[in-house]
């Protein structure tokens, strides 16, 4: 009773703030803990009933790990794995590199004009769509009329068929990739060292320490918790691939798929023909429970260095 | 597109899920509710006199700015003579597949929808009870149907003995055939009269490379397909059975001497600079078709098709063909349109399909709009689109009988005639009739399609060498489990076989 009357009481002080985060509550129990039930459909064989989803839902036949069976039983269980995991990683690690870095940099311009036109020009790419990205990059690739083998022809370089090769293709991947969404990232850190007090860096002045000192020493170890939380959220979807960029890149290549071949990709490949539900929803469940547990240990990790720095 | 592609692999289902279940909770309330309060009023389903039900129509086709001003036109005539009004929702080409899928699996209340074999799959959703089975309806409200319809049709698109849908009355048989660009063959004065074989178009493309270099003179992409005599079990997928196999052997259609040959011959046309050197990664040949700079490709063909492209094209193009005219699956089902398994009002929806088969007023208002808005007739037969036809530019064949609609200027008198003609000398190909469900082997068929697309593009434009790649493909294959597919297969045809008494 005295609980509950403390609990009301808790409630009265703070109702701006929850009504504040109630607009987000909403959104997640509809968009993400709601739709939690729909994984019952991938143990089951989905098949529609004339009573609605709920019924098509309940009147479908158990299966099991059936639906799961199709991402492990071929050798490319290993490709897409392997090509999933080590992408998503080479991402993150050069992603945070350069975003930090950029941001850094874009922070010390004294032109604050010309910052502006940088951070605008870098940013652009984050807004296009893969599809417009996939064409840009043709434009660059394509055999007969691409701007790379034109160049190499004007050099006496014989042409490239870039489109089936795969030898070229991590690397053109990682590029493009850093390319649509290191302005955005940068964006982020940026405000943050806006967010710096000044006077930690007047203080360094005084005391004689050098730009490079500065940044070391101030900069860095105050974007640390930022740094931390992004890295974290970034490997709870590691399992996750970006369908545009490994789909619509390669321009669907057949001969590229030892490195361009991922989960998501995978996936849509296998399932477009028979468009099996519970199969789909089998393999974003299992992307899901990798994340999460992925998540789980990193955060676990972080706390056990610096508690103020983890997620939770 | 990506996103959707993205969406309806992992997320979308899902997120669906729980707004549609929200949804299905709401209707359902909403129709007991509305039940109780008018009890008496709608006894057995169908209106009293001056109501009318409404059916949700969902069609496929990039959406049109006038479609809900002619669906208007169009309720108002079919409610004056069968008690329906119309609501039409028109989803684009590369959408149609997927979206359907989820409308149709999270329950989304619909009467008519459009399906094939190449869009929102006729069988495979047939079977997951996607459709009203309408044999019973058939017999009753779409008796017109049955009396218009070449049999052959409804025969062909039965699965497991039962109509889900009634096929567009148009052309029968499919039959592959070269199409070559007019002009170039006039100007280098060459001769298609001996032309039939991938073979014989060799010393006509090495004419044509040597006359006219900006000329490609092979155009090929990502989609084609060299034609060899196997019926596919399911489209681009590697099974197949041969013609005129009488035993109804299942083969690796990659294993056959006629594939192995076909691929040699296009590997040596693509080595010789015959086809395009991204021909493996080009989605489509339509910038070729726009700037004429072709010389053959090969296409399906339908009677007076040499007019249709010369007409879209704007320069002349005739065509030979390259194989007989059979009737396959997939060109019975090739344009079809169901009832779905939630509607309120089936006889009703049948009904209303009844006379968009039958009655040449309803098809043509489908078809082209409001007369003296969208198109003007010329005389009994022939129309002309007007300028307002830009917002209200429909896919003829998705909508039912084409044979009803009334022809173009310059479209011959007895256009329908021929495609009469033209489907009465079609012969059945050996798989007529006979439907493989994946469902027992569907982590197969998913596997086996990720190690199909790696190899079957760049194998069947010639762009790699068959030698080398085709054991490999035939190995990747295996496997992913190709051999116990082929053995459900054969099983399944083996017992069609046997209730069929073929």
């Amino acid at each position: 009773m005295k609980a509950l009357g403390r609990f009301a009481k808790d409630i009265n002080r703070n109702k701006a703030l929850l009504l504040m985060v109630l607009p987000a509550t909403l959104w997640f129990i509809f968009f993400a803990y709601l739709p939690m039930i729909g994984t019952v459909i991938s143990f089951k064989e989905y098949r529609v009933s004339q009573d609605g989803f709920l019924a098509s839902i309940i009147h479908s036949k158990w299966v099991g790990f059936d639906n799961f069976k199709f991402l492990f039983s071929t050798e490319d269980a290993f490709v897409i794995t392997r090509n999933t995991l080590l992408y998503n990683a080479v991402f993150i690690v050069v992603g945070l590199v350069l975003a930090v870095g950029l941001a850094i940099v874009l922070s010390e311009i004294a032109n604050k004009r010309l910052a502006k036109w940088y951070q605008t020009g870098m940013f652009l790419p984050y807004f296009l769509s893969w599809v417009i990205v996939g064409y840009f990059v043709y434009s660059f690739l394509s055999f007969d009329r691409g701007m790379v083998n034109k160049i190499a022809a004007a050099f006496g370089a014989d042409p490239v068929q870039w489109y089936s090769d795969p030898k070229y293709w991590p690397l053109i991947i990682i590029v493009v990739f850093l390319w649509k969404s290191i302005g955005y990232n940068s964006v982020v850190y940026l405000a943050a060292i806006m967010g710096i007090d000044k006077s930690l860096y007047e203080a360094a002045m005084i005391d004689g320490a050098n730009k490079w000192q500065q940044i070391r020493n101030i900069t860095l170890p105050m974007l640390m918790p930022l740094m931390t939380i992004l890295t974290l959220l970034a490997i709870g979807r590691i399992f996750y691939a970006d369908f545009g960029l490994f789909y619509q890149v390669p321009r669907d290549s057949g001969t590229l798929y030892s490195v361009t071949n991922v989960i998501d990709t995978y996936v849509y490949r296998g399932l477009k023909t028979t468009g099996e539900i519970g199969m789909s929803t089998a393999a974003g469940l299992y992307q899901s429970f990798v994340g999460f547990v992925l998540v789980i240990t990193s955060n676990y990790v972080v706390r056990r260095f610096n508690k103020d720095n983890a997620l939770f | 597109m990506s996103n959707n592609r993205k969406k309806m692999t992992l997320t979308l289902a899902s997120v669906l899920a729980a707004s549609l279940a929200l949804s299905a909770c709401g209707s359902s309330n909403g129709n007991a509710s509305g039940g109780s309060a008018s009890p008496s009023a709608s006894g057995g389903g169908s209106p009293a006199k001056g109501e009318s039900v409404e059916l949700n129509w969902y069609t496929i086709g990039t959406p049109q700015k006038d479609v809900d001003k002619v669906m208007q036109e169009v309720s108002k005539y079919t409610k004056d003579k069968i008690g329906v009004t119309v609501k039409m929702t028109m989803i684009d080409w590369g959408d149609y597949n997927q979206k359907m899928q989820v409308l149709t699996a999270s329950g989304t209340p619909m009467d008519i929808m459009f399906t094939a074999s190449w869009a929102f799959d006729y069988v495979q959703n047939a079977r997951k009870g996607a459709f009203k089975p309408i044999d019973d309806l058939l017999k009753k409200e779409g008796a017109g149907i049955v009396s218009t319809l070449d049999p052959a049709f409804l025969e062909g698109s039965k699965v497991d003995g039962h109509n889900y849908g009634i096929p567009a009355y148009k052309e029968l048989p499919s039959q592959e055939v070269w199409r070559f660009n007019k002009q170039i063959l006039d100007a280098d004065k060459l001769d298609i009269s001996n032309i039939r074989s991938l073979e014989s178009l060799e010393p006509l493309l090495k004419a044509v490379k040597e006359k006219n270099p900006d000329v490609m003179p092979f155009q090929v992409d990502k989609n084609y397909g060299p034609y060899v005599p196997y019926d596919y079990l399911i489209e681009k997928f590697p099974l197949a059975v041969k013609l005129d196999d009488n035993s109804y052997k299942v083969v690796n259609v990659l294993e056959t001497p006629e594939m192995k040959q076909a691929l040699q011959t296009m590997h040596k046309y693509y080595t010789a600079g015959y086809i395009p050197t991204e021909a493996a990664t080009t989605e489509s040949s339509s910038d070729a078709m726009v700037t004429g700079k072709w010389f053959v490709d090969k296409a399906t063909t339908q009677p007076f098709a040499d007019n249709l492209w010369s007409t879209s094209a704007g320069y002349p193009i005739v065509s030979t063909p390259l194989s007989d005219a059979l009737i396959y699956n997939w060109s019975v089902m090739g344009s079809m349109q169901a009832i779905s398994a939630n509607s309120k009002h089936p006889e009703k929806a049948m009904e209303f399909l009844n006379l968009l088969n039958t009655d040449p007023v309803l098809r043509n208002m489908v078809d082209s709009g409001i007369e003296g808005t969208h198109y003007k007739k010329i005389d009994d037969t022939h129309m002309e689109n007007l300028p307002e036809s830009k917002n209200y530019d429909m896919p003829t064949f998705s909508l039912g009988n084409v044979m009803l609609t009334y022809l173009n200027p310059g479209d011959p008198e007895n256009k329908w005639d021929e495609f009469k003609k033209y489907n009465a000398a079609g012969k059945p190909a050996v798989l007529l009739g006979f439907n493989f469900d994946m469902s027992k082997v569907s982590n197969e068929i998913a596997a086996i399609n990720n190690a199909k697309e790696a190899y079957w593009a760049p194998l069947m434009t010639g762009t790699v060498d068959p030698d080398k790649y085709l054991p490999k493909a035939i190995d990747k294959l295996k496997a992913a489990g190709l051999d116990k597919v082929m053995a459900e297969a054969q099983a399944q045809l083996d017992a069609w076989k046997a209730a069929n008494n073929k």
